[in-house]
């Protein structure tokens, strides 16, 4: 699995089974089939036949002191022994508690204490599901004061306590860097090279929050071009990954997300040109 | 308690952006289980409902599919002794149809299968449903209701809330949902079929809501909407 993919949205299911898209792999957000049965697992059942496939959880609030939901983990575990994803991957965030979901994701404080949680929590799901997942950095609108870590200091920690592997959004990225005040490549440079396997490049919008600019990570438009630049930074210090192409709202029509998966394999392939 | 970082923006704020995450979230999946009742009452309206219905049955699962399962309960509530009970019944049917899109997949069992079984021995049959079937029965006409707020109708028709009951039969066909109209005979056939009835205890009920019930008739089009799964004596 290499080269640009594509998100997988139910809307797009007949077309893609129908005209058979150039398109390098397909990443779905697991929870979207759960579901025991029906017309949408049937679908991906065929398309992973014909492509590689990455499964992507939104909804197993790992870092939440809650006990892990084994309802979800065993919906997840089907999954994955099903349509043999390529890759797993889920959010370093907490969306639960008290068993209430706020089915969006929360930032963890960036403290010893929630590491040690976490790690804990991704060794849990790791053994659930036999095999490594990758945890991806949301974007977050809140930091706490008790923070003892940087996010990318976090991050790494997690990765030597967990083993897990890294999936790595520049969009998420770069919209904590403009709201939180922090450069960039402090990120690039301070996370384990080896640990990431995954690009994600998404748009997200510019608004106000008080008197205040804030970027929200709103998933629903082109990649903006200060992401596209920081993803070139990406590559030259990671090397080349599999990169998606994350469009979650406002869903627009294949062919414009083909056309951002190949303005990403360009960069890649410019890359691997120069590198040679 | 954890202290949230200010920065320029109020700790207030900020969780405002998350709180609205929340509300736009749940209300947009809710509206995407619940077409009908949106269009019956307005996005406006719909909203708000949706708000009180999250506050009242906030989502339990990373899973946000499952959010509409209590929705019908809610609106029974809030509608109890008002000329809008009739929504509470519009929303089982749309749970309904919800639950029959992601039911497990089974097959639909094949006619020839009852050759077997000597005639004197068929008020012992007894017929499991398919897993992608719901019976739903209401004093109001809901599948009129659901019919004319469909996409591309254009709604306008005024239904006659007196102009119940109905039947009807959701079920899954080739991944696809459908809504069918059932007679109260075929109705109460089906559902004591689906409570574990034998079938001559399920043909006694259909004959006492409809005394020209005719079974033959009855199975035949129950095995050519591929309702049942399995039979057993």
């Amino acid at each position: 699995m290499s080269g640009a993919g594509i998100g997988l949205r139910a809307q797009h299911h007949t077309e893609i089974l129908a005209r058979r898209p150039a398109v390098n792999w397909f990443e779905a957000h697991s929870e979207n089939y759960f579901g025991a049965g029906g017309a949408h697992r049937a679908q991906l059942a065929r398309i992973c036949s014909h492509y590689p496939l990455s499964l992507h959880g939104v909804g197993l609030s790992i870092g939440s002191t809650d006990p892990l939901n084994t309802d979800h983990l065993r919906q997840l575990k089907r999954i994955v022994r099903e349509f043999e994803p390529v890759l797993v991957s889920e959010h370093l965030s907490w969306s639960s508690v008290d068993g209430r979901y706020l089915n969006d994701l929360l930032p963890l404080p960036y403290t010893e204490e929630a590491l040690r949680h976490t790690a804990a929590r991704i060794g849990d799901v790791q053994d659930a599901l036999g095999r490594q997942i990758l945890v991806e950095n949301i974007s977050s609108y809140l930091k706490f004061e008790c923070a003892e870590l940087t996010e990318w200091e976090f991050l790494t920690a997690l990765v030597r306590e967990s083993g897990c592997a890294i999936l790595l959004d520049i969009n998420n990225l770069y919209v904590n860097s403009m709201n939180h005040g922090f450069d960039a490549r402090s990120y690039l440079h301070g996370i384990p090279t080896a640990a990431v396997r995954e690009f994600h490049l998404a748009g997200h919008t510019l608004t106000h929050c008080g008197n205040r600019d804030i970027r929200i990570d709103t998933h629903s438009t082109h990649v903006g071009s200060e992401v596209w630049q920081l993803y070139g930074v990406a590559l030259q210090h990671f090397g080349p990954r599999p990169t998606l192409i994350e469009w979650d709202a406002d869903i627009p029509a294949l062919c414009v997300l083909q056309a951002e998966a190949a303005k990403a394999d360009a960069m890649i392939e410019a890359f691997r040109a120069i590198a040679a | 308690m954890l202290r949230i970082q200010a920065a320029g923006i109020a700790p207030e704020l900020r969780l405002g952006i998350y709180r609205n995450n929340l509300q736009e979230g749940f209300t947009k999946t809710l509206a995407l289980e619940f077409p009908v009742i949106q269009r019956l009452v307005g996005e406006d309206y719909f909203r708000q409902l949706a708000l009180r219905f999250l506050a009242h049955h906030p989502s339990r699962s990373g899973d946000l599919h499952h959010i509409g399962a209590p929705f019908a309960a809610f609106l029974r509530d809030e509608f109890v002794g008002t000329s809008y009970e009739y929504f509470a019944e519009v929303a089982a049917l749309e749970w309904a149809w919800q639950e029959c899109l992601a039911a497990e997949d089974d097959e639909a069992l094949d006619p020839k299968a009852l050759q077997a079984v000597p005639p004197h021995d068929y008020v012992r049959l007894q017929f499991a449903l398919r897993k992608a079937a719901r019976l739903l029965e209401s004093a109001f006409p809901i599948m009129r209701i659901w019919e004319v707020n469909q996409p591309g109708d254009s709604g306008a028709e005024i239904i006659d809330l007196a102009s119940g009951p109905e039947f009807v039969l959701v079920h899954r066909v080739a991944g696809c949902a459908r809504t069918t109209r059932l007679s109260a005979g075929e109705f109460a056939l089906l559902s004591g079929l689906a409570r574990a009835e034998p079938l001559g205890a399920a043909l006694d009920a259909a004959l006492l809501c409809e005394p020209r019930f005719d079974l033959a008739v009855s199975l035949q089009r129950s095995f050519t909407l591929g309702v049942f799964a399995r039979v057993s004596f």
